[in-house]
């Protein structure tokens, strides 16, 4: 590994982390308990939770476990268990 | 996202066994989570009547916690790398030390919750206490293998980039797991 892919790979992983930090944030802010708001009409904020948990999931998949650089059947598992597991569980949580 | 590297640069980060063993265990603890949210419909009323007792600036901070420990490992990774050992062990340690935070804050959390009345005779909680509980297990087992990791930065003419390479991944697994239990205990209320 070169020096310059070695801080190419150290400032995506800080920018990552900054980014997960932030999405952690955000999420606690717009969770019904903070905004007030009933359960029952908080779909849309569910739903805004939940497509920011897949995104933070990928984060730490692609960066920190760096399965950007992987071979394409550990990408395509890593994708597929996401795929699975936050459809059933949003499907779930509106049925 | 950047744009992916080119096809000589592929490589799978890890060995075969370390993933067959991260992706099994995320295949379970999938499991656990539709098993969770199937009971939650059941009695979605109890559900998010019992989880406004969480306290989830508690959950937030742990999470910046584990996400802040996860930085640190990825680090140490490449430094293992640059051939900075000294340094590699250090960013390992903090890693260490920041799961370790998780752990107290984690304890303090049941010890508050169980103080308030909160057990496992409420169907919420006694998914909060087994799917938190089985995450602090493997938080244990990731801090056994970090030390692994430690070790081997340690011990001159024996450091294999791949152990340290191998603890971090599982580390990095942990972490990944309580983004989903933080989402659904805390968040989706």
């Amino acid at each position: 590994m070169t020096a310059q892919e070695l801080r190419r790979d150290r400032r995506a992983i800080l920018a990552a982390w900054a980014a997960l930090s932030a999405a952690t944030v955000l999420a606690w802010l717009l969770s019904p308990g903070e905004s007030q708001t009933d359960t029952t009409l908080g779909n849309e904020l569910v739903a805004a939770v939940v497509v920011l948990a897949l995104i933070k999931c990928r984060l730490i998949i692609r960066y920190f476990m760096e399965v950007r650089h992987a071979p394409r059947w550990l990408r395509l598992a890593t994708d597929a268990w996401l795929a699975v597991l936050w459809l059933t569980l949003f499907i779930t949580y509106l049925v | 996202m950047t744009t992916a590297p080119p096809p000589a640069r592929r490589r799978l980060p890890g060995d075969v066994d370390m993933w067959v063993m991260i992706l099994g265990d995320l295949f379970f603890f999938g499991c656990y989570f539709v098993t969770y949210m199937v009971f939650r419909a059941l009695s979605a009323e109890e559900f998010a009547a019992a989880q406004r007792h969480l306290n989830v600036g508690i959950g937030v901070a742990n999470t910046v916690v584990l996400l802040t420990s996860s930085l640190f490992a990825a680090l140490a990774v490449l430094a293992v790398r640059e051939d900075a050992w000294r340094k590699a062990r250090g960013l390992l340690l903090a890693a260490g030390a920041c799961g370790a935070l998780f752990t107290v804050i984690k304890v303090y959390e049941w010890y508050a919750k169980i103080g308030e009345g909160h057990t496992i005779e409420d169907e919420f909680f006694s998914f909060y206490y087994v799917l938190t509980g089985v995450h602090l297990v493997h938080v244990l087992l990731g801090l056994l293998v970090l030390g692994i990791g430690v070790r081997e930065l340690r011990a001159s003419g024996r450091r294999r980039p791949t152990i340290v390479e191998q603890s971090v991944l599982l580390w990095h697994m942990i972490d990944l797991l309580w983004v989903v239990i933080f989402a659904l205990l805390y968040l989706m209320g």
